[in-house]
């Protein structure tokens, strides 16, 4: 316990008494506040923006955040900070444009346009913006909650119960469980899934010769992780919604915002009768965040529909629904969609596994700089000498605690002024996002090679989104590609090539088992819905 | 049969066959060990057992593909004009991407030589103005193309959107910073 308590301390102190990056009354500004600070005003805009979403500004600012502070294990919290500002802000500020413009910011703000728009045409825009902005930072408050508390009792308790073996078989499982629950079709999952395998396994290997790069120089390194993330990620994103306008298939019309007819802001009860609301869904939100890939978008729509069933049981005959512009809607979706964020990083630190795209840019950020590796082995509490990367981890923790305390006190001032960012027009806006990727790539690579091999991921990408195929899993696999063989060819070796390795430990066949349950769920599901 | 449920159609054969010729052509051919190798008298992974399982995975992907298409999955469709706009973005992205790469070193040699006292883009590469004009001209190019594409039509205007982008992406990502350097300055 006494070790625990030291490694909090210590993640505290990494923070606050890290470099600093200006003084303010002879005191030392720490860098990584600083960032965190300017990380959730970017993401507040951005998640403000329609067309534009938190993880293409973690994408486009990781490059210049990687040249800013190099690549020392110093620059790694005021790294972190920033990113994780953008994911916090993101998740607030898409319920902007969904409020004013019934335009949603991000995908999971969609049921947000259907009690907050409703209200804004009744003339209290202000108040659905401050029910919105109290939810979503609540839901975030309490994800986060949940991830100090369960990642690393989760980690320890997978670094003592997993060998290699069972390493093996969970990434097998997460692999399997992506595939089966993203997306519509099992099918296209797994094709997802094999395709950013197999493109991972391009040029690597433990011989001299590069498998499978059919002799090209280019390829000797294999395809670079930014570039395959940000091509799928980002540039099929904006060839599918640049082709969508070509085809005339995008509205752009917003509509405009009704005359006054009720007094704005909050009122005296409000959020006593949304505080229900927000306590289910967050929990909701957390339970989906901790499935790697299931997203927020599906926690959004279930607070909602659990929220409006519950309403309809309890309001009065004539009071107003869900859908008719009440903040209990706009509560339920708000923090469900936000509790997502924070229980979506337990994944990823307790067991090196993705679940989401911003998680993703976590470990690119990670990858790119060194010295933390997400994953069970962060989480040992040495007592004999420090575990440089607990430190960090618990660092990561106080910046998230800091980024709520910021979303709580300045975080809805400002959201409520980005209301001007959903009137630029995505025709404009997604050539410019063009331009900002393959700069950011080419600023790290320094190859116009990368500049063209994004561009083929983006191509990847952009038929993967016509032909209906979730682009997640296939993001996912292609960074759990190494770990997955390299812990299989360790497994194997110590096995003394024993080809039945998985199936020897009872562990291992259970993730074995709960993998092919997972996979016929997928078949099940996919059969219920037609 | 509908040209819609085609689509996945022609998607799981395709990915079949894909499995198929790089298990049996590919891997094999372009790998630097087998399936499992013996070094040292002990049994070890190869390098064509990853992308060997991979690619199986990929053909049961596309038979789950099949059975569900079969079963009645939701139809998807790839129109011609997708296509055709992949044509053309790729196109947009060569001329861009070549006005990025040339036109410094034409500027140049065409009247840097003089100024210069015989140096070449290669010793330019991090000096003003030189050292935008490939940016410039190829962002420009690409934002006002893109933009083009998305409004179905073309003003001079975009053309003007698409420097000022360019220039306000210099102003964030080189002038700031000492060490940055934009397309095409690392590789020239």
């Amino acid at each position: 316990m006494n070790d625990a308590l030291t490694y909090i301390w210590l993640g505290i102190l990494a923070v606050f008494e890290g470099p600093a990056m200006f003084t303010v009354l002879s005191l030392g500004v720490p860098t990584a506040l600083v960032m965190l600070f300017f990380g959730l005003l970017l993401g507040i805009a951005v998640g403000a923006t329609p067309g534009l979403a938190g993880p293409m500004a973690m994408a486009v600012s990781l490059p210049i955040l990687i040249s800013v502070f190099g690549v020392a294990p110093d620059a790694l919290l005021p790294v972190f900070g920033f990113l994780i500002g953008i994911m916090k802000g993101a998740t607030v500020g898409g319920a902007v444009p969904a409020i004013l413009f019934n335009t949603p910011g991000t995908p999971d703000a969609f049921m947000t346009t259907l009690d907050g728009h409703p209200m804004t045409q009744r003339g209290t825009p202000k108040r659905a913006l401050k029910i919105a902005h109290f939810s979503s930072v609540s839901g975030d408050t309490i994800s986060d909650i949940v991830l100090f508390v369960c990642a690393p009792f989760l980690a320890v308790m997978v670094e003592r119960v997993l060998d290699l073996p069972e390493k093996t078989a969970l990434i097998l499982l997460s692999l399997s469980f992506i595939a089966a629950v993203m997306g519509k079709s099992l099918g296209k999952g797994l094709i997802s899934i094999s395709l950013g395998l197999i493109a991972a396994f391009v040029a690597t290997g433990q011989t001299f010769h590069p498998r499978m790069t059919m002799g090209s120089d280019t390829l000797s390194d294999g395809f670079p992780l930014i570039a395959a993330v940000l091509g799928i990620l980002i540039l099929g994103e904006v060839f599918k919604n640049i082709h969508d306008m070509w085809l005339g298939q995008q509205e752009s019309a917003r509509s405009i915002v009704e005359q006054d007819k009720e007094a704005d802001g909050l009122r005296t009860g409000d959020i006593k009768r949304i505080l229900p609301y927000i306590a289910r869904s967050s929990a909701i939100g957390c339970l989906i965040g901790t499935l790697p890939g299931v997203g927020s978008t599906l926690a959004a729509t279930m607070g909602y529909t659990l929220g409006k069933a519950r309403h309809s049981k309890l309001k009065a005959k004539d009071a107003k629904g869900f859908g008719d512009g009440i903040p209990e809607g706009i509560a339920s979706t708000e923090a469900a969609n936000s509790a997502v964020s924070g229980a979506n990083l337990i994944p990823v630190l307790s067991l090196g596994i993705p679940g989401n795209a911003a998680a993703v840019f976590l470990i690119l950020a990670a990858d790119s700089i060194g010295g933390f590796n997400p994953g069970p082995s962060v989480f040992r509490f040495t007592a004999n000498e420090v575990n440089s990367e607990l430190v960090i981890a618990f660092g990561i923790f106080t910046l998230m605690a800091v980024g709520n305390l910021l979303n709580w006190t300045i975080g809805g001032v400002f959201m409520r002024s980005m209301g001007v960012m959903a009137k630029v027009p995505n025709r404009i806006l997604l050539p410019v996002v063009l331009l900002v990727t393959i700069t950011a790539i080419y600023v790290q690579e320094t190859s116009l090679a990368a500049i063209w091999i994004t561009i083929g991921f983006g191509v990847l990408g952009f038929y993967f989104r016509v032909l209906d195929i979730s682009v997640l899993p296939f993001v996912i696999a292609f960074i759990l590609a190494s770990p997955l063989e390299s812990t299989a060819r360790q497994a194997f070796a110590a096995s003394g090539g024993d080809p039945w390795f998985l199936f020897k430990s009872s562990v291992a066949m259970f993730l074995l088992l709960l993998s092919a349950i997972v996979v016929i769920y997928g078949i099940r599901r996919n059969n219920r819905e037609r | 049969m509908t040209t819609k449920s085609r689509t996945n159609l022609v998607l799981g054969l395709a990915v079949i066959v894909l499995g198929l010729v790089a298990i049996f052509i590919w891997v094999p051919m372009d790998t630097g060990s087998g399936i499992v190798e013996k070094s040292r008298g002990k049994l070890k992974v190869g390098d064509a057992l990853a992308p060997t399982l991979a690619f199986t995975l990929l053909i049961g992907s596309g038979f789950v593909v099949l059975w569900e298409r079969h079963r009645g999955a939701a139809p998807v469709s790839v129109s011609i004009r997708s296509h055709l706009f992949i044509i053309l973005t790729l196109i947009i992205f060569a001329v861009s991407l070549s006005l990025m790469r040339w036109t410094g070193p034409i500027a140049v040699e065409s009247f840097g030589l003089g100024i210069e006292g015989g140096q070449h883009y290669r010793e330019l590469r991090d000096t003003m103005p030189w050292k935008y004009i490939g940016y410039l001209t190829g962002g420009t190019a690409l934002i006002s193309a893109f933009i083009s594409i998305a409004s179905r039509q073309f003003r001079l205007s975009f053309l003007l959107i698409g420097f000022l982008m360019a220039v306000a992406m210099i102003v964030v990502y080189d002038l700031p910073f000492d060490d940055l350097l934009l397309p095409p300055n690392g590789d020239v």
